[in-house]
């Protein structure tokens, strides 16, 4: 675990490994030597498998493709819908882009909606298209609307975190109360619980989580002394 | 450059000849002709004045012209044009041209993705379809020798087109697709 910083080269492990596999923030750049370089600022993670890619807290999100995302509707133009999924452009999705839509029978969504969508295109020319179901099967699986609930906003970083099985803060919050959560790529968390009470007591996790000033286990020792 | 007449200029004719016919170029206002235009004259038995640089090229329907890109949408594509049948435009003329996806190749055109077919900055060979609406030229790339003709790929450098659907990138092998022109000579 090593902080670099953008063009910093990074040396490989001696003996050099037959492949290498660069994922977020590094590049091979094809110049003689091909040296490695980070081209964005964070901790370095690899793994025995010669993975390695570079952790970065960040919270504007820059679409890429295949990334579940929570959007909000902006407006509607004819046939689609201008979403707000907290890119620099306002994302397109078409209305015909959910399971089981026809011209005649398609989701009526109203601006001010949430929805879980999976974005399809995002090239740096073009603004980015969002469908609502799953690529291979073109099933809804879990892609739609959102309704109801609460939307929270926090770090990439605290995304990628929650969406990690092996976090500790969604099954040791669903130990208190039961609630529904969907986590987008873009730094948006929606949650559905029973009460008014349990829906403020996860979003205070999730922010407390976010700070950077407290600790794993302080969020940790604050959820097991809530009383909901 | 003395020789070059106004606008409302007198004809330099000969004192004691018959006056010529006025031609293009030049009016009669009483008994003298005159040059109508800023340019050099030509006196025979037909005075005619020529503008010294020749004009700007103007696209016409079923002109060649050359532009790079400038906006894409998934309906349409957006270019500045550059040159028009081989003559570069002056800086100061701007002409947009769009390309519907409905132009951009003349086999399964509904199935068109514009992200896999041009990017910005790409410079594209197309044809005048008409002098389309207020704002642009409507263009279209639907034969062999239209399309992409200059591409940057990714990794900056220029890439040289493989297919009329694919483009490869010198330094990195990685293919880009594009819809190519057909280079001449092949």
């Amino acid at each position: 675990m090593s902080y670099v910083l953008p063009g910093d080269v990074l040396t490989p492990p001696a003996p050099p490994p037959k492949s290498l596999k660069l994922g977020p923030g590094l590049l091979m750049l094809h110049t003689p030597g091909n040296p490695v370089i980070a081209h964005r600022p964070g901790v370095l993670h690899s793994t025995p498998k010669q993975q390695h890619w570079i952790e970065t807290e960040s919270r504007r999100y820059i679409p890429a493709s295949q990334e579940s995302v929570i959007g909000v509707i902006a407006y509607r133009a004819a046939d689609a819908y201008r979403v707000d999924i907290g890119s620099a452009h306002l994302a397109t999705l078409d209305a015909l882009s959910f399971e089981g839509a026809t011209k005649r029978n398609r989701p009526n969504l109203k601006v001010g909606n949430l929805v879980y969508a999976r974005v399809s295109l995002a090239n740096r020319d073009m603004d980015p298209e969002l469908e609502c179901f799953d690529a291979t099967t073109r099933k809804a699986d879990g892609f739609g609307e959102l309704k109801d609930g609460f939307m929270v906003e926090c770090s990439l970083g605290t995304c990628r975190r929650l969406l990690d099985s092996k976090h500790f803060l969604l099954p040791s919050l669903a130990q208190k109360f039961p609630f529904e959560v969907a986590v987008g790529m873009n730094g948006r968390v929606w949650l559905r619980a029973g009460s008014v009470k349990a829906t403020v007591a996860i979003s205070r996790a999730i922010g407390m989580l976010d700070d950077r000033q407290t600790s794993d286990d302080e969020v940790a020792a604050f959820v097991q002394l809530m009383d909901v | 450059m003395s020789d070059i007449l106004l606008p409302g200029q007198p004809l330099p004719l000969p004192p004691r000849a018959p006056l010529p016919l006025p031609g293009p170029g030049t009016y009669k206002r009483g008994a003298t002709l005159r040059s109508s235009l800023l340019g050099l004259p030509t006196i025979s038995s037909t005075a005619s004045v020529r503008a010294p640089a020749s004009p700007p090229p103007v696209p016409q329907q079923g002109s060649i012209v050359l532009g790079k890109i400038t906006h894409l949408s998934p309906t349409a594509a957006t270019l500045a044009i550059l040159v028009v049948d081989g003559l570069s435009l002056p800086a100061t003329d701007e002409f947009v041209g769009v390309i519907r996806s409905q132009d951009v190749r003349s086999t399964e055109k509904d199935r068109i993705r514009i992200g896999e077919c041009f990017r910005g900055g790409d410079v594209v060979r197309a044809q005048v379809l008409s002098l389309g609406d207020a704002r642009s030229y409507y263009l279209s790339t639907a034969r062999n020798e239209l399309g992409v003709v200059f591409a940057t790929s990714e990794a900056g450098a220029t890439m040289q087109p493989v297919s009329w659907q694919e483009m490869r990138c010198p330094r990195t092998g990685q293919l880009e697709k594009r819809k190519c022109a057909k280079p001449e000579g092949i």
